[in-house]
């Protein structure tokens, strides 16, 4: 059988609301990258590192609470690349990292990096094609998942409860942070 | 001489029950609960209840890959994938590489081979079949008829419900029969005004889910260990408190209580070994799936509980003389008439408004909406039977962050908060029986222990795909009536067998032995001290969720067993 085809079966028994990297990241057809995994070695050389950890924390700064970079996330975003996801996935981020770096992204203000991702994002919206996914869509994906899932991520953005003990419907009060499970890994 | 006499004396049992899920948690406990010594054969590894769930209390950031399955994973586990995507109970799920099976046609078996089996896994609804679900082959001439009715299951429906614990709200419906109760699950507010809307303009009863979880417990359910749900929806890790049904946290605790129950794992039954006059089953052949080594074990009464595919292939391989195409199948029936649920196919909406409503803990549940097509008053549809739903409304967490435009302070800011509220409805429709729709043993492909790999050839027919359509409208026009905006449906075209997971039919009960495998007793007819009382047995498929009707059939059947037994009938 086609095993595209198999692969969109993976989304239907939710309903389809797996998004594209996600859907991507099981693509288990496509060639992975066993020699990486097998010695832990990293897919990333210092510089894109280094674009990669500037984009995480553009995306989510460090405010009163942990950014990107304190909560860990450029390391797990390297461990995901490594593991989760095929070799056409993985140069579609190197091919993102790529072009950030030769627009100058490590040198710009922080005004100018703003812009230059904000134009990023516009190009990837416009850009939107099934069955594929943008360097975008990974990176902003990736970044969004590993802050809140980390330790410093859950517990300066939630009410983290991991034995709530009762279900019950109730009204918010002003403020309220959301309350996290840990039940989505 | 006296050496083999020996061996054989401590191979053998009163009764063999092979495999530990579902269906084989509750032949242990009534057969060692009725002084049976019991012999309980799994082929997979051993999983102790509690201390063997490795990452149920598990925080997120303790994953490597925050629950993400690597690709290596994946590969692996491809038929189970879009169900054990996640790391934490990718365990629970056998890995499919290492047990392969042959896909004429799409189908998705998907398995717990260990102890506890799929129980470990199951979604939980439970629901008991209706009248008509029993009478409808009859009537509509499909299939054959059942060779029992809902009144002969009602008491032991009952026997079983006190024990699972099963949480939901009486309705008194007769298209979704009421069980014992424990105390429902709460509705969110939108569900509430869901519920409401749909009665009031489309004359429709909404319920809530009816799941094996225990909201108040009784003192049979905590004499075994069990507790309270605790609302942390990470079943599938394993629940640490026991708190939904499972056979590792209930039954075999049960059974292991009476000190007649021995359990032996990573055992394969290869086949069943007949007696000199081939009347009778006289016990198993067993290959351990670690070492290799072939072993028999003896008893009087043999119960197949290894899950539909599971038991109708060790029928199959069960070959002599007198049964040369598999044990008890002088009617050509195992392995046909291979049913499921339909899914992935119903309706999606936005919810405006209740932006102070919220609610607090993670419930594993949600609605049910019972079957209203071709029911009642309803104007007869262009197919036969009918579909149900689940589904619910909650808000959305910080995981909607992936897909939403922006980024930066207030981005993350954002994401702290509740996200706006969303409704899902998910059909499940009954499949109907079709003698084409069918697995059988391959004549050449064997797995590693030398056993003929699975070939599944069937899909969905004509009246199943019919309904599809019905699925999506009338779930867009309960969201629409409840006055839901941006209401969406879907059906996807590549659903196929398997994936509903609810595996059903090869080994059908019936009257008579020319066109079924098993009586009325779920006794294999030429052979009648097997019994298979596994989703195998069933005759149509109903669409509500089976376990609760297996375990029933279950149950029942043991009794009889029993008796018999001692009648010196068997």
């Amino acid at each position: 059988m086609n095993r595209r085809e198999a692969l969109s079966r993976v989304s239907l028994m939710l309903g389809g609301t797996l998004s594209a990297p996600t859907l991507l990241a099981f693509d288990r057809w496509s060639q992975t990258n066993p020699e990486s995994r097998e010695n832990g070695a990293s897919i990333l050389n210092e510089e894109q590192r280094e674009i990669m950890a500037r984009v995480a924390e553009l995306i989510i700064p460090k405010t009163d609470t942990p950014g990107a970079v304190d909560a860990g996330v450029p390391d797990f975003i390297e461990i995901i690349l490594r593991d989760c996801y095929a070799k056409p996935v993985q140069d579609v981020f190197l091919t993102g990292l790529g072009d950030l770096a030769g627009k100058g992204l490590l040198t710009a203000s922080p005004d100018q990096q703003t812009t230059l991702l904000k134009q990023v994002e516009v190009q990837a919206l416009a850009n939107t094609k099934a069955g594929s996914v943008s360097f975008w869509q990974l990176i902003k994906e990736l970044t969004v998942w590993g802050y809140f899932t980390s330790e410093a991520g859950i517990k300066s953005s939630f009410d983290y409860q991991p034995i709530p003990g009762k279900f019950e419907p109730i009204k918010i009060k002003p403020g309220q942070k959301d309350f996290m499970y840990g039940n989505q890994v | 001489m006296n050496l083999n006499i020996n061996a054989q004396k401590a191979q053998t049992y009163d009764a063999i029950v092979v495999g530990s899920g579902m269906t084989g948690g509750w032949a242990a406990k009534e057969l060692t609960e009725k002084g049976l010594n019991v012999l309980v054969l799994e082929r997979g590894y051993e999983i102790k209840h509690v201390e063997d769930y490795k990452t149920a209390m598990q925080d997120p950031w303790e994953f490597e890959h925050r629950g993400k399955i690597t690709t290596v994973a994946a590969e692996e586990h491809y038929a189970s994938m879009f169900f054990s995507a996640k790391e934490g109970s990718q365990l629970n799920f056998t890995n499919d590489k290492e047990h392969p099976y042959i896909q004429k046609r799409p189908f998705n078996w998907i398995r717990g081979y260990h102890t506890g089996g799929k129980s470990l896994i199951w979604g939980k609804h439970t629901y008991r079949w209706n009248r008509e679900d029993f009478l409808a082959n009859a009537k509509e001439g499909l299939g054959i008829d059942w060779p029992i009715r809902y009144e002969d299951l009602v008491p032991w429906y009952t026997y079983v419900e006190k024990f699972v614990g099963i949480s939901g709200q009486a309705e008194g419906l007769a298209v979704l029969p009421d069980s014992i109760f424990q105390p429902p699950m709460a509705m969110t507010a939108p569900e509430v005004h869901f519920k409401k809307s749909v009665a009031q303009k489309l004359n429709r009863p909404i319920t809530m889910g009816r799941v094996a979880h225990l909201t108040k417990p009784q003192p049979w359910h905590t004499a075994v260990g069990r507790a309270s749900c605790q609302f942390r929806n990470r079943c599938t890790r394993g629940c640490p408190f026991g708190a939904y049904f499972s056979s590792l946290a209930a039954t075999l605790p049960a059974a292991r209580s009476t000190n007649r129950l021995t359990i032996l794992h990573n055992a394969i039954v290869k086949e069943i070994i007949l007696d000199d006059h081939a009347q009778k089953a006289k016990g198993v052949r067993v290959i351990d799936q670690n070492t290799l080594e072939v072993r028999d074990f003896y008893a009087k009464v043999i119960f197949l509980n290894a899950g539909t595919i599971g038991s109708t292939s060790i029928l199959m391989n069960s070959k002599s003389a007198r049964f040369p195409n598999g044990l008890g199948n002088d009617s050509d029936q195992l392995g046909r008439n291979l049913m499921d649920h339909h899914l992935a196919v119903g309706a999606r909406a936005d919810i405006e408004g209740f932006e102070d409503d919220y609610y607090f803990g993670a419930r594993p549940g949600s609605l049910y909406i019972p079957r209203f097509r071709n029911w009642g008053n309803d104007k007869k549809r262009d197919y036969l039977r009918g579909f149900g739903y689940q589904g619910g409304a909650s808000r959305a967490d910080w995981s909607r962050g992936g897909a939403e435009q922006g980024f930066g302070a207030d981005f993350k800011k954002r994401m702290t908060q509740p996200g706006p509220w969303k409704m899902s409805l998910t059909g499940f429709g009954e499949v109907l029986p079709d003698p084409n729709n069918r697995f059988y043993l391959s004549p050449d492909k064997t797995d590693k222990w030398g056993l003929p790999q699975v070939v599944f050839d069937a899909d969905f027919n004509a009246n199943d795909r019919a309904m599809r359509k019905d699925i999506m409208n009338d779930g867009a026009e309960m969201l629409e009536a409840a006055g839901f905006k941006n209401v969406t449906t879907y059906d996807n075209p590549a659903a196929h067998m398997g994936l509903g997971i609810h595996e059903m039919g090869t080994a059908r009960m019936g009257r008579d032995p020319k066109t079924s495998v098993l009586n009325k007793y779920n006794q294999v007819h030429t052979c009648k001290n097997v019994f298979v009382t596994d989703g195998s047995a069933m005759a149509s498929a109903s669409n509500v969720n089976p376990s609760l009707t297996y375990m029933a059939l279950t149950a029942r059947a043991a009794s009889y067993a029993v008796a018999q037994l001692k009648a010196k009938s068997l």
